[in-house]
């Protein structure tokens, strides 16, 4: 194969992938025409289920893999795929890099079509720098956490990044400007203008929905998407060379690869081109050392290369500077900050002690302990929830938690029949359950309190029974008891009391979500009472 | 087309609901030029009321649904050809069919094919849901149906909610979901249930799913909201679907012990005479129900069934 075409085809699978990535992105929820089959909605034998595999970029993603594996102990579901990831890059370098990576094709293409830097600086960006050891101090942190049980791999994970600012920030905001965008239309005066919303309305809603959903923290979220698109303008893929953990575990697994950069320096005119066009600051120049670990395999070197003097050649005989540039230093920071942090993380007692009445995990979840050694915090719950109350934490989930799932009954509610969460989680931290599991045993998220002082009824200012309408167990967990109350004009009034029956309350927030009494409802969600724990119990 | 006269919002989302109704189907556009012709509302001159009752076992809901409107003078009595009609079941939550919580799909797939049959020019079915709309579409059979019989199942959503004007005694200002408004006939498609607070919830009540905004505190003066509710949307007719009943913790249910089967359905022009009959089938006087009484006393209809023409279907 002429290397000419060797790059256009990791052009053509770059681009592949990353539509591949996009379309999954888009497909992580339940889609407008879901139509299950009647009988089998009768029968109630089969849960609501995505039609596409959400979770297959996780499942390619060795860190993801790592990370479980020695924070949970666990072998994610397709770990597979990953291994087969490290057996190709053991074999060819970071060949993931440069052909797979979504994140990584984000990162080249605004690199490419429009380079912040021209001529000698662009040159200079391209040399390699002390700094890219920077990546296998943050995956040195991230797995020493991870043994020690913090598994924040996601947090800086390409692909949980990625998919978290376009499932969280990207895709909710366009869909907010569209939205903005079809009222001003539907609101002119030109007729066109009118019908032509209602359309686009229709057209664009298999992507963004007819409600954008609401993320607590989405505006960081697309801040630091942005941020991290805008260091491409210092370095080209900033990200890639310096950052990104996986870059740095493939990098290692790297060393033995048996595909190697040869070069031949008497052909070399130092023309530079090569060095001008290199992704991952390898040196590709042939008077110095090619670095295996930090190439991105693009091979745009040899491509450019006009007298044929660097060629990428199958040679059983690993080159000489293929073990990555690691170094002590990067080491034992990596080692201080990852045997730190976690005991870190739990000085505000959120695990320990007492964990915020406010975090409710989805259903299914595991106990908080294990839930965090497997959390990728990527969103693809959030994205999938039909409702959006899952939503990244703040600060409920204490720092170790940060963006880690939490339901916010006031944006959603959980649904009684719905176990759509734990189907796409990458890592299992919320388990695939059924919906007559969910049902039957029950699994609890939480339960709900009656703010008596809020209450209408309670509060002798009107009658009113959503909450007990709306709740979906059987026997309703909220009962009513008739009563009657004193109004402020002296008057009485049949009311009838909502009381709420801990032991029948599973914590979906429904009552919660349509009170009618808006800012602080008056029946609230808190997580005690929750299945996964034994300890957040308020009964016998 | 003409760009320089002034649109009402009203004219314009009575285009738009017709085009978006193309759109969905094949992405055809049906562009509609004449005005809508009302459906002979001769039929709401003289009040009947038709109780069909399945005794036979293994009778066919699809048979006694048609011979309820067979009995009526068939569905073209309710129906012109060409008509845009809408049907109202009652969706709202994301529960098997057997809970009785919603609509029975059986019912419901009878009468859009007989509307269908009749000549409409399309048929949408249409109900602002209480849980997620995709997930009530799919657990009630609705989606399956609306793909079956190519019926436009429209998704609840915020641009189609527009304020009128409902003139209630008790409601004023409200966003109303357009697509039960903007149609020639409308055929309202309850399922009799328990409800805790209203006592029942059946016809009249079943129009609290075409209205959106903060709902839930109609619940503050029910009878009256769903009088006003009732007032506001008059269907051509409704048909009770009371082939199951929920009988206890209404509205949502959620097991098939509170269920009772009645394999029964009533069709009325009268929404308060059908709301009527259906509180006898849960052995409840409708003079004791307070949205009847008020609706009766309103005018909006009768509880007396001897005025009526009266009518039964056994299969």
């Amino acid at each position: 194969m002429k290397i000419r075409h060797l790059v256009w085809l990791r052009r053509t699978l770059q681009g592949c992938f990353l539509l591949l990535f996009l379309y999954l992105v888009i497909e992580s929820r339940l889609p407008q025409d879901v139509y299950i089959d009647y009988s089998l909605a009768f029968s109630g034998q089969q849960d609501l289920r995505l039609g596409q595999p959400v979770t297959f970029f996780f499942q390619l993603d060795p860190l993801v893999g790592l990370t479980s594996l020695l924070s949970g102990y666990t072998l994610v579901k397709g770990f597979v795929w990953a291994a087969g990831i490290l057996v190709l890059t053991v074999l060819l370098g970071r060949v993931f890099c440069g052909f797979i990576c979504p994140f990584g094709t984000v990162h080249h293409a605004v690199g490419t079509f429009k380079p912040a830097l021209k001529g000698g600086r662009m040159l200079q960006a391209n040399h390699k720098v002390p700094s890219q050891k920077v990546k296998y101090s943050i995956l040195v942190l991230l797995s020493v956490a991870a043994v020690f049980g913090l598994n924040a791999a996601g947090l800086v994970d390409p692909i949980a990044f990625l998919f978290r600012s376009l499932a969280l920030a990207v895709l909710p905001g366009l869909g907010t400007a569209l939205r903005s965008l079809f009222e001003a239309m539907a609101a002119s005066d030109i007729k066109f203008l009118n019908l032509a919303s209602y359309a686009a309305e229709v057209i664009v809603s298999p992507v963004f929905g007819y409600n954008p959903p609401a993320y607590q923290t989405g505006w960081f979220i697309g801040l630091l998407f942005l941020v991290i698109l805008f260091l491409n303008r210092i370095r080209p893929r900033f990200w890639c060379r310096t950052l990104c953990p996986l870059g740095a575990l493939l990098g290692i697994f790297s060393r033995i690869s048996i595909l190697n950069l040869e070069k031949y320096a008497e052909k070399c005119t130092e023309c530079n081109l090569c060095l001008k066009h290199c992704q991952g600051a390898a040196s590709p120049r042939p008077d110095q050392e090619w670095e295996a670990a930090e190439c991105l395999m693009c091979f745009n070197c040899q491509n450019v290369c006009p007298e044929d003097a660097l060629a990428f050649r199958f040679a059983w005989r690993p080159a000489r500077n293929h073990q990555a540039d690691i170094g002590k230093r990067a080491v034992l920071t990596g080692l201080a900050a990852g045997i730190s942090f976690p005991f870190l993380a739990r000085l505000d007692g959120r695990i320990d002690k007492v964990s915020d009445p406010r975090l409710i995990r989805p259903p299914g979840a595991l106990a908080e302990t294990q839930f965090l050694e497997l959390c990728q915090r990527c969103g693809l719950c959030m994205k999938a929830c039909p409702t959006n109350v899952i939503n990244p934490a703040l600060a409920e989930a204490g720092i170790a938690g940060f963006w880690t799932p939490r339901l916010i009954m006031t944006l959603g509610y959980c649904e009684y029949t719905c176990t759509l969460c734990g189907s796409v989680c990458p890592t299992g931290a919320i388990r695939e359950i059924t919906a007559r599991e969910k049902v039957e045993q029950p699994i609890k998220i939480g339960s709900a309190y009656i703010d008596r002082g809020r209450c209408l009824p309670w509060s002798g200012n009107a009658p009113c029974i959503v909450c007990q309408e709306v709740c979906p167990t059987s026997p309703k967990a909220i009962f009513l008891k008739e009563d009657v109350v004193v109004t402020a004009d002296k008057k009485t009034l049949k009311v009838q009391l909502p009381y709420v029956d801990l032991k029948g309350c599973v914590g979906c927030g429904i009552c919660e979500n349509k009170c009618p009494v808006r800012g602080l409802p008056a029946i609230r969600t808190i997580a005690a009472g929750e299945s996964r724990s034994l300890r957040n119990q308020i009964l016998l | 087309m003409n760009f320089d006269k002034p649109v009402t919002r009203r004219e314009s989302i009575k285009k738009l609901v017709k085009l978006w109704g193309g759109l969905s189907l094949a992405g055809a556009f049906t562009a509609s030029v004449t005005a809508p012709v009302r459906a002979q509302t001769a039929s709401a001159d003289k009040k009947f009321l038709i109780e069909g009752i399945g005794q036979t076992d293994g009778y066919s809901v699809t048979e006694l649904t048609r011979k309820v409107f067979e009995r009526a003078g068939g569905v073209g009595r309710f129906i012109s050809k060409g008509d845009v009609v809408v049907i109202k079941p009652n969706l709202s939550w994301a529960r098997r069919p057997e809970m009785a919580a919603t609509t029975n799909p059986e019912v419901l797939k009878a009468v859009v094919e007989l509307c269908q049959e009749a000549g409409a020019k399309k048929v949408r079915i249409a109900d602002n849901t209480i849980n997620d709309a995709r997930r009530c579409f799919a657990l009630s059979g609705a989606g399956a149906i609306a793909r079956s019989t190519g019926a436009d199942l429209i998704h609840p959503r915020s641009s189609l909610m527009k304020n009128m004007n409902l003139k209630g005694r008790s409601l004023d200002t409200w966003p109303v979901f357009v697509p039960l408004v903007e149609a020639d006939a409308v055929i309202n498609l309850p399922v009799a249930k328990h409800h805790s607070l209203s006592s029942l919830t059946v016809g009249m009540k079943n129009w609290i799913g075409g209205v959106g905004g903060s709902r839930w505190s109609l619940h503050q003066d029910i009878h009256q909201s769903i009088v006003d509710l009732a007032t506001f949307f008059q269907p051509t007719v409704t048909l009770i679907d009371a082939i199951r009943i929920m009988t206890r913790n209404g509205p949502s249910g959620g097991s098939t012990s509170y269920v009772t089967a009645k394999n029964t359905l009533i069709l009325s022009n009268d929404p308060v005479a059908g709301d009527a009959q259906a509180a006898l089938l849960f052995g409840r006087s409708p003079e004791k129900l307070g949205f009847i009484r008020l609706a009766r006393d309103q005018g909006l209809g009768t509880s007396d069934f001897q005025t009526l023409a009266q009518q039964r279907v056994v299969l």
